[in-house]
C-alpha cells in the first residue's frame, strides 16, 4: 500500500508564498495607490485642521480627531476587500493544503508594512503642511516617534478589523456595504465627535483610544484654551447702560498681561483626567490597541475558517 | 357578551373579512388546479406556504411563513414599548427591527408570487394583483380556464426503489458506496443524493452526466472527502473520509471556475502550487523540474511568463488544470472544464486528459457537450433527480454499453430522457433508474 505520510510545508513555511502574492498585487495590481492616497489625506487634514496643533486646547481636540479620522480611514481601507475579493480562491487552494493561520499571517505582515508606510507618510506631509510637532518625546526621545507608533497602532488596529469583516463577508460588495457602517460606529460610539457620556461600549471603540492616546501625547490637559478669551474679545463692545464691562475686563487683562494666565487658567478648568499626561496612560493605550489587533486578527482566522462551508 | 363581542369586531372589519373569503374561495379553486388538498385553502398563512410548495419554492414560503409568526409574535410588544415612555430607546429598535422585518416579509412575497405566476406561465406583471388585490387575482385564476398550472410539483409518482447493491472495495482505483448525503435547505433537511454505488479502475476516464441540480457536483465533493457523506469511499485501499488529510493531496478537484490569481505569471502560479502541494522534502531543482514537467504536458511552455490576466479562457483553464495535477494526483475530477471552449479546443483538452488517465490515473470529468468527446472516455454514468427530487444512479458502463442501454447514438440526448417535464425533459429517470437496477442484478 502506498504510503500518504509525506510532510508538507507547515504554518511557517507557507507564509512567505502569500506573503510574496501580496506584495507583487502591491506593485502590480495598483495596491499602492493607497499611499499616495494617504499623503493626500494628510495634506487635506493638516491643511484645515493641522494649524494649531499642539498649540491649544481646541487646536489639539481638533486634530487628534482628525488623525484619527484619517488612520481609522487608512486602516479600514487598506484590507476591507482583500481576503472577500479572492474568497473563492483562498477556498480552492484551503482545499489543497492552504493553512489559514498562514494566509492571514501573511496578510498581517503585508498591511503591517502598508500601515507603516502610511503612518511615515502621514507624519512628514503633516510636518510639511504647518503641523507643530513638539520636540521631547515622552516614551522615546522623539516626539514624532512616540505619535508614529500611536497612529500605526490606530490604523493597524483598524486595518485588522477590516481584515476581519473582509473575512466574514462572502463579496466586496456586502463588505463595501458594511464598512461605512463600521466607520460610523467607531467615530460616534467613541464619544470623540458626539458626547455619549461614560458609556461603557465606548472603551470597544478603536478611535476612542486612539484619540485619548493622541491627546496625551500631546499634552493636552496642559495647554491653553483660547475661546473664552476670543469670546470675550467679540463681546469687548457690549454696552450696559453705557458701559462697556466686557470691553473693560478685556483692557485690563491686555494692559496687566493676564492674557496667557486666563488662558491657562481655563484650559486647566477644562482638563480631562483620561487624558493625564502619564506614561502609564500612554503605554495603557499602547496596549489597548495591540489587544484589538490581536483579537481582529485572532476572529479573521476564525471567521476564515468557515470557507469551506461556503456554498457553491 | 362574546356574541356583541364578535358581531362589533365583523362590524368593523366588514371588507377585511370579506375580502378574505373571497381570497379562499378562489385559492380554493386554485389549489384544486394544483392538485393540492383544497381544505388548505382555509388555513391562513400556511396555505401560502403550501402554494408557495407547490410553484417549487418552499424554501422562499417556508422563510415568509417563519417572518409571518415573527411578526405576529412581536406585535404585542408595540403596545407594551409605546406605553412605557421611557422605554423610547427600545421602542425605537422595536420599530426598526418591525421594519426590517416589513421589507423581508414584502420581498418574500414578492418571490413567491413571482414562482406563482412562473408555475402558471404568466407574465410578472400578475405580481401586483397579487400584492395589492389579492382576493380578485385569486378569484381570476381560480375561477378562469385560462390560468392552469404548467406542471405539478411533487407529482404523486413514486421514487424507484434503493438497489441494495455494494460494492466490494478492491486495492486498486475508486470504491464508492454511498448510502445517503443530505444537507440542511433552509429549516428543512433534505436527501441530495442517495444509493450511488460503483467502482472505477486506474486508468479510466469518466464521464459524469446529468442534468442541472442531480447533484454532480454533490457527489464529487462526497467522493473526494470534501463533504462527507453517509458512504464510505476507498482510494487505492485508503478510507477517504478517514485518512483525508494525507489523502487530499492524491485527490484533484479542478472547478468549474478559473479561480485563479489574475495577477502572477503562469510560472509562479504553477511553482507556488507546487510549493504548497508537494512533500517538504522536495528539492527545489526537482520542484522547477515538475514545473517545467507539467508545463510541458499542458503546452504551457511558451506562456510560462505571461500573466494569466492576458490568458485566453481554454489557456486560462490549462492552468487551472496544471495546478491540479502538480502533485501528481491519483484521482482527477474536473467540472466542466470544457465550459466556454470550442470544439478544438475542447477536444485538444480532453486529449490531454485522456493522456493523464493512461499513466494509471483515474479521471472524472462532467460535461454537458460529451458527444464531441465521446471516444476519449472509457465510462459514463448519469446521475438523475427521483421523484423524490433525490440524486440517484441512473446508469454506469462503458460508453458502448451506455448507448444500448438508453437506446440512442447521442449521449446528450441522455439528460433530455432523465430530465423532469418541469425542465423540458421526458421524466423518465425514475423508470431508468429501475431499469438499471434490473440490469445491475442480471449482472450481479
Amino acid at each position: 500500500m502506498q504510503e500518504y505520510k509525506e510532510i508538507r510545508r507547515g504554518h511557517i513555511k507557507q507564509t512567505p508564498i502569500y506573503l510574496g502574492k501580496f506584495f507583487r498585487m502591491f506593485i502590480y495590481k495598483n495596491d499602492w495607490l493607497v499611499l499616495p492616497m494617504a499623503a493626500l489625506i494628510a495634506v487635506i487634514v493638516s491643511t484645515v485642521a493641522g494649524e494649531y496643533m499642539f498649540l491649544n486646547m481646541e487646536g489639539t481636540m481638533l486634530g487628534s480627531m482628525a488623525l484619527t479620522c484619517v488612520c481609522l480611514w487608512n486602516g479600514c481601507f487598506n484590507s476591507i476587500q482583500a481576503v472577500c475579493r479572492e474568497r473563492d480562491i483562498v477556498k480552492r487552494e484551503h482545499r489543497s493544503g492552504m493553512h489559514i493561520f498562514s494566509y492571514i499571517s501573511a496578510h498581517m505582515i503585508y498591511q503591517a508594512a502598508l500601515c507603516l508606510a502610511q503612518t511615515v507618510i502621514t507624519i512628514v506631509v503633516c510636518s510639511q503642511f504647518g503641523m507643530h510637532f513638539p520636540t521631547g518625546g515622552f516614551i522615546t526621545p522623539f516626539f514624532r516617534v512616540d505619535i508614529a507608533i500611536t497612529m500605526f497602532l490606530i490604523t493597524y488596529a483598524a486595518d485588522m478589523m477590516s481584515l476581519m469583516i473582509s473575512c466574514i463577508v462572502r463579496n466586496t460588495t456586502s463588505a463595501m456595504t458594511v464598512m461605512p457602517l463600521v466607520l460610523i460606529v467607531q467615530l460616534v460610539f467613541s464619544g470623540i465627535m458626539f458626547s455619549v457620556g461614560d458609556a461603557p461600549y465606548t472603551k470597544l471603540t478603536i478611535a476612542k483610544w486612539g484619540m485619548r492616546c493622541l491627546c496625551t501625547q500631546a499634552d493636552y490637559n496642559s495647554l491653553p484654551m483660547i475661546t473664552v478669551w476670543n469670546q470675550l474679545c467679540k463681546f469687548a463692545d457690549y454696552d450696559v447702560n453705557g458701559v462697556k464691562p466686557i470691553g473693560e475686563l478685556v483692557k485690563y487683562i491686555s494692559e496687566n498681561g493676564l492674557r496667557d494666565d486666563l488662558m491657562a487658567e481655563t484650559g486647566a478648568a477644562q482638563a480631562v483626567a483620561e487624558y493625564a499626561h502619564t506614561q502609564n496612560n500612554i503605554v495603557l493605550c499602547w496596549l489597548c490597541l495591540l489587544g484589538f489587533i490581536v483579537v481582529f486578527a485572532f476572529l479573521a482566522m476564525l471567521f476564515l475558517k468557515r470557507v469551506d462551508k461556503d456554498k457553491r | 357578551m362574546p356574541e356583541s363581542y364578535f358581531s362589533e369586531l365583523f362590524k368593523s372589519n366588514t371588507t377585511y373579512f370579506i375580502n378574505a373569503a373571497l381570497m379562499t374561495f378562489g385559492l380554493w379553486k386554485i389549489f384544486g388546479k394544483c392538485r393540492i388538498d383544497r381544505k388548505l385553502a382555509f388555513i391562513p398563512f400556511w396555505r401560502i406556504y403550501r402554494f408557495a410548495k407547490a410553484a417549487d419554492a418552499e424554501d422562499t414560503g417556508l422563510t415568509w411563513l417563519f417572518l409571518q409568526v415573527l411578526t405576529i409574535l412581536l406585535s404585542p410588544l408595540s403596545v407594551k414599548l409605546s406605553s412605557a415612555s421611557e422605554e423610547g430607546t427600545f421602542f425605537l429598535l422595536y420599530a426598526a427591527l418591525m421594519l426590517l422585518l416589513s421589507f423581508a416579509f414584502i420581498i418574500y412575497q414578492i418571490r413567491i408570487y413571482s414562482a406563482i405566476c412562473k408555475l402558471f406561465g404568466k407574465r410578472k406583471l400578475w405580481i401586483i394583483g397579487w400584492l395589492l388585490f389579492n382576493w380578485i387575482t385569486a378569484l381570476i385564476w381560480g375561477f378562469s380556464e385560462k390560468y392552469k398550472p404548467l406542471y405539478i410539483v411533487g407529482s404523486p409518482a413514486e421514487a424507484a426503489p434503493l438497489s441494495g447493491i455494494e460494492e466490494e472495495a478492491s486495492d486498486a482505483g475508486l470504491t464508492v458506496n454511498l448510502n445517503k448525503r443530505t444537507a440542511w435547505s433552509g429549516m428543512k433537511k433534505v436527501t441530495l443524493l442517495r444509493d450511488i454505488h460503483f467502482t472505477l479502475k486506474p486508468g479510466r476516464m469518466v464521464l459524469l452526466l446529468g442534468g442541472s441540480g442531480a447533484g454532480k457536483t454533490t457527489l464529487i465533493n462526497a467522493v473526494i472527502g470534501y463533504e462527507k457523506a453517509d458512504a464510505k469511499v476507498m482510494l487505492n485501499g485508503c478510507d477517504v473520509y478517514k485518512d483525508y488529510d494525507s489523502l487530499k493531496y492524491d485527490i484533484a478537484l479542478v472547478p468549474q471556475q478559473d479561480l485563479i490569481r489574475l495577477d502572477d505569471t503562469v510560472v509562479k502560479t504553477l511553482t507556488d502550487a507546487a510549493v504548497l502541494r508537494l512533500p517538504e522534502y522536495v528539492k527545489h531543482r526537482e520542484l522547477t523540474a515538475r514545473v517545467d514537467e507539467v508545463l510541458n504536458i499542458f503546452g504551457l511552455d511558451n506562456l510560462k511568463n505571461t500573466e494569466v490576466s492576458k490568458l485566453s479562457g481554454g489557456q486560462r483553464k490549462r492552468v487551472s488544470i496544471a495546478m491540479e495535477y502538480i502533485s501528481n494526483p491519483d484521482l482527477f475530477v474536473l467540472d466542466e472544464p470544457d465550459s466556454g471552449l470550442d470544439g478544438v479546443l475542447a477536444r485538444d483538452l480532453m486529449t490531454r486528459l485522456n493522456g493523464i488517465a493512461r499513466q494509471g490515473k483515474i479521471v472524472i470529468v462532467i460535461t454537458h457537450s460529451p458527444d464531441r468527446v465521446l471516444d476519449l472516455f472509457d465510462d459514463v454514468m448519469v446521475l438523475a433527480k427521483d421523484a423524490d427530487k433525490t440524486g440517484r444512479l441512473v446508469f454506469f458502463g462503458t460508453v458502448e454499453e451506455a448507448k444500448k442501454f438508453f437506446e440512442t447514438d447521442k449521449i446528450e440526448n441522455v439528460v433530455r430522457m432523465i430530465n423532469r417535464s418541469s425542465e423540458g425533459g421526458e421524466g423518465r429517470a425514475d423508470e431508468l433508474i429501475e431499469k438499471f437496477m434490473e440490469v445491475s442484478h442480471a449482472g450481479v
